[in-house]
């Protein structure tokens, strides 16, 4: 007992050092409050948003790596290459969704159709596009198109003027899913059947009249002959192409107005019976072979439980014999982990921080001590003399640290509470402004397998405008205040600190034997 | 029967030169001893070694018979054993009573009003009023030594080791020093150690042992 009264005494008869020492420690526990604040806030919401993230993966060729793997090649040999790695089948995808770590699996089939009877693809260019038919195997879709510029050449049809995509269910319809697509008259059609319903965009439906009920023909864009009809179940409103600017556009198809939804197995009957009145070509010269049938896409997405199970996803594909040319990748954690960016980078610089303030601190602290020991030699002589154990004159000394650097932890860390949230809020606009001026400068995204271009026959559409990356929302609030883990977290900082800063008077309290201490000073 | 028993005692601060040797003394109860010598003979050194600051390199030491080698010469330094050395060793930073408290808190002392106590002990060695109240560094060479003395006898230990404690003080003072040892030898049984060069503080005491430079 009569030790923290002593050292309560003592405190009091050296008020400057103390408040000295106060100071320092203010300091440290305020950067400490505000960088851990940043750091919990940075994980909590990297926890908390990846457990809320709806995770979907899907399966592609990884064409970088095919690429890369293909180098010095010749253009033929890549040709080849490449088309033995065209992307998987439905039936290859249905497998690995019985992986046990996808929840659900959903798929649609994607084609480019064109406009045939009264149907006008909707545009706001005073001439609309062409879409007379080309002479069946002029395949004159790339404008720089210049023979072996585009190795897939064979596979690429003639480029229609609707987007139309076969859903397999509700969840395969992501725009409908987040409410940017909205179904606002008639209905969504059934799911299940194949009775040609489609629904198309209120665009679409002012521009041409249609309304729920009628009929619409889409023509094979590679034959005008080869007419297909589909009824409007319903019209919805996409809220992204209201506000996409009015700019021109390659083609017709790439307006989101001009996108027609209907069942998979709707539009897959309207792909098989097209390929199976198809007419194949070979070219004499390339030797490569073309077909008049409609070109489908089918993507798979599957639905994961969490961030977590993509890994295990990847790994459990890869045994169930999925090709290593293949790579499954989330598009969801991607954006989502680029919008903690601007919150990683500041949680890094305030762990940096955090660090250097504790070593400046600590040092100061310890040198502090080591001359304020030196101080207290003859009082450590005197004490020990007079029996008192070495260990209970250590005591003393911690004691006395340990008062002064609870007062200023807690003196610290009201002010830390108080200007934390502010204060990181506001680093963390710095870096979302560093961010996205550097994303500009770098457009980082350029040359990342899985974006719309690489998709096949499809450049724009679905994937272009989904993953666009323009559009990352970073997370620019932080909410965490002083919790009692920052608090815990803070006052076990202050343990540490005390024990070190006063290492050095406990070493010399142990260390040496009261006559000694006695006879060195006289 | 000796409280205290010194057995062929050997010291010496480096491994050449000497400073005890061959010492054997026994201390009783209710007694004063003078311990007397030229200054370098080695007294404060046999006093710290007593005392248990440190410990012979030769021979041993007895407290009512136990080695004191043995036994907790923290426990022993502050409960059994006053020691008034011949520099004080008072802290500077505490006023005169705060220092007799911290050697009663150190010998866990249990009674209720340690601070009127000190201030009891304080009185009977003529310091009392406000020199009770002041820092040790602005007493006199004399009212410090006086102050070392009240704090060797705050916590009642059975034997006091006193290193030239009237050297700093007149001979009235001393008198009345020798006369507080008198006291507690006769009536409370203490075995009382002085180093001194004072032959009528010498003469005071029941027995003298004389050391001599080796
Ligand atoms: N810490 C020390 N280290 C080395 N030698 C020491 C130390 N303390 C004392 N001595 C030496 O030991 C010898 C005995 O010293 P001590 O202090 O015991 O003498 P003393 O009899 O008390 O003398 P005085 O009457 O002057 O106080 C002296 O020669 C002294 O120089
Ligand atoms: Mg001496």
């Amino acid at each position: 007992m009569y030790i923290i009264k002593n050292a309560l005494k003592s405190i009091a008869r050296s008020k400057g050092r103390n408040i000295l020492i106060g100071i320092i420690i203010v300091v440290i526990a305020i950067s400490s409050c505000i960088a851990l604040s940043i750091k919990n806030a940075a994980d909590a919401s990297a926890a908390q948003g990846l457990q809320q993230l709806n995770v979907t993966a899907t399966i592609s060729v990884d064409r970088q790596k095919l690429m890369q793997a293909a180098q010095g090649q010749s253009q033929a040999d890549i040709r080849t290459q490449m088309q033995k790695y065209e992307g998987l089948s439905l039936t290859d995808m249905q497998k690995y969704a019985g992986s046990k770590y996808v929840k659900s699996f959903n798929y649609t089939l994607t084609s480019s159709m064109s406009k045939s009877g009264t149907l006008t693809p909707f545009t706001t260019t005073a001439s609309s596009p062409s879409s007379t038919p080309a002479p069946a195997n002029s395949n004159a879709f790339a404008g720089n198109r210049t023979g072996a510029d585009t190795f897939r050449f064979s596979a690429m049809g003639e480029q229609g003027d609707f987007s139309v995509t076969g859903a397999s269910s509700e969840a395969a319809m992501p725009d409908f899913v987040s409410g940017t697509s909205q179904v606002t008259s008639g209905q969504i059609f059934d799911f299940t059947s194949a009775d040609y319903s489609c629904i198309i965009s209120s665009d679409l439906a002012t521009f041409n009249s249609i309304k729920i009920g009628d009929k619409i023909t889409l023509a094979n864009p590679n034959t005008s002959t080869e007419i297909y009809w589909f009824t409007v179940v319903g019209i919805y409103t996409n809220s992204a192409s209201t506000q996409s600017t009015n700019g021109p556009r390659f083609s017709a198809s790439m307006d989101p107005a001009n996108h027609i939804y209907t069942s998979y197995n709707s539009l897959k009957s309207v792909t098989t019976t097209s390929a199976s009145v198809a007419t194949v070509t070979t070219d004499s010269t390339t030797g490569l072979s073309n077909t008049t049938a409609l070109r489908e896409q089918v993507s798979g997405k599957y639905v994961l439980p969490d961030a977590a199970s993509l890994d295990s996803f990847k790994a459990d594909a890869s045994s169930m014999g999925l090709d290593p040319n293949y790579t499954v990748t989330s598009p969801d954690v991607t954006t989502y982990q680029h919008s903690l960016i601007p919150l990683k980078n500041l949680s890094d610089f305030a762990s940096t921080l955090l660090l250097i303030v504790i070593l400046i601190g600590g040092i100061i602290l310890i040198v502090f001590n080591i001359f304020n020991i030196r101080e207290r030699k003859f009082e450590v002589g005197v004490l020990t003399a007079i029996g008192m154990k070495k260990g209970k004159v250590a005591m003393q000394f911690v004691v006395e640290l340990f008062v002064v650097t609870f007062i200023s932890i807690i003196i610290g860390t009201s002010i830390g509470a108080v200007a934390s949230v502010p204060t990181a809020n506001m680093l963390l606009a710095n870096q979302i402004t560093a961010q996205q001026t550097q994303s500009t400068q770098q457009n980082q995204n350029f040359g990342r397998p899985q974006q719309g271009g690489n998709q096949g026959g499809f450049p724009g559409g679905f994937n272009a405008i989904a993953g666009n990356n323009a559009n990352v929302s970073y997370v620019d609030q932080i909410n965490a205040v002083m919790d009692l883990s920052i608090l815990l977290q803070l006052i076990g900082l202050g343990i540490l600190l005390t024990l070190l800063s006063s290492a050095a008077g406990v070493i010399f309290a142990l260390r040496y034997e009261p006559l000694k201490i006695l006879a060195n000073r006289a | 029967m000796s409280v205290l028993k010194l057995e062929n005692i050997g010291y010496s601060y480096d491994k050449k030169t000497k400073v005890l040797s061959d010492v054997s003394y026994e201390f009783e109860k209710g007694k004063i001893y003078a311990i007397v010598g030229k200054s370098g003979a080695g007294k404060t050194t046999l006093l710290s070694l007593i005392s248990g600051l440190t410990s012979p390199h030769d021979g041993k030491i007895y407290f009512e018979d136990k080695d004191i080698a043995k036994i907790d010469k923290y426990n022993y330094r502050s409960k059994f054993v006053g020691v008034i050395f011949q520099s004080f060793n008072l802290l500077p930073h505490l006023n005169a009573v705060e220092n007799v408290i911290l050697s009663m808190d150190v010998a866990k002392m249990k009674i209720k009003n340690k601070r009127e106590y000190a201030l009891d002990i304080l009185k009977k060695v003529d310091l009392d009023g406000e020199k009770a109240k002041r820092r040790i560094l602005k007493l006199s060479g004399g009212e410090q030594q006086r102050v070392a003395i009240a704090r060797a006898l705050s916590y009642n230990p059975d034997i006091i080791l006193a290193d030239e404690p009237t050297g700093n003080l007149d001979g009235v003072t001393s008198e009345e020093v020798i006369s507080i040892f008198r006291r507690l030898a006769n009536e409370e049984d203490k075995c009382i150690i002085i180093v001194t060069h004072s032959p009528e503080v010498a003469k005071a005491a029941d027995a003298v042992y004389e050391l001599t430079a080796i």
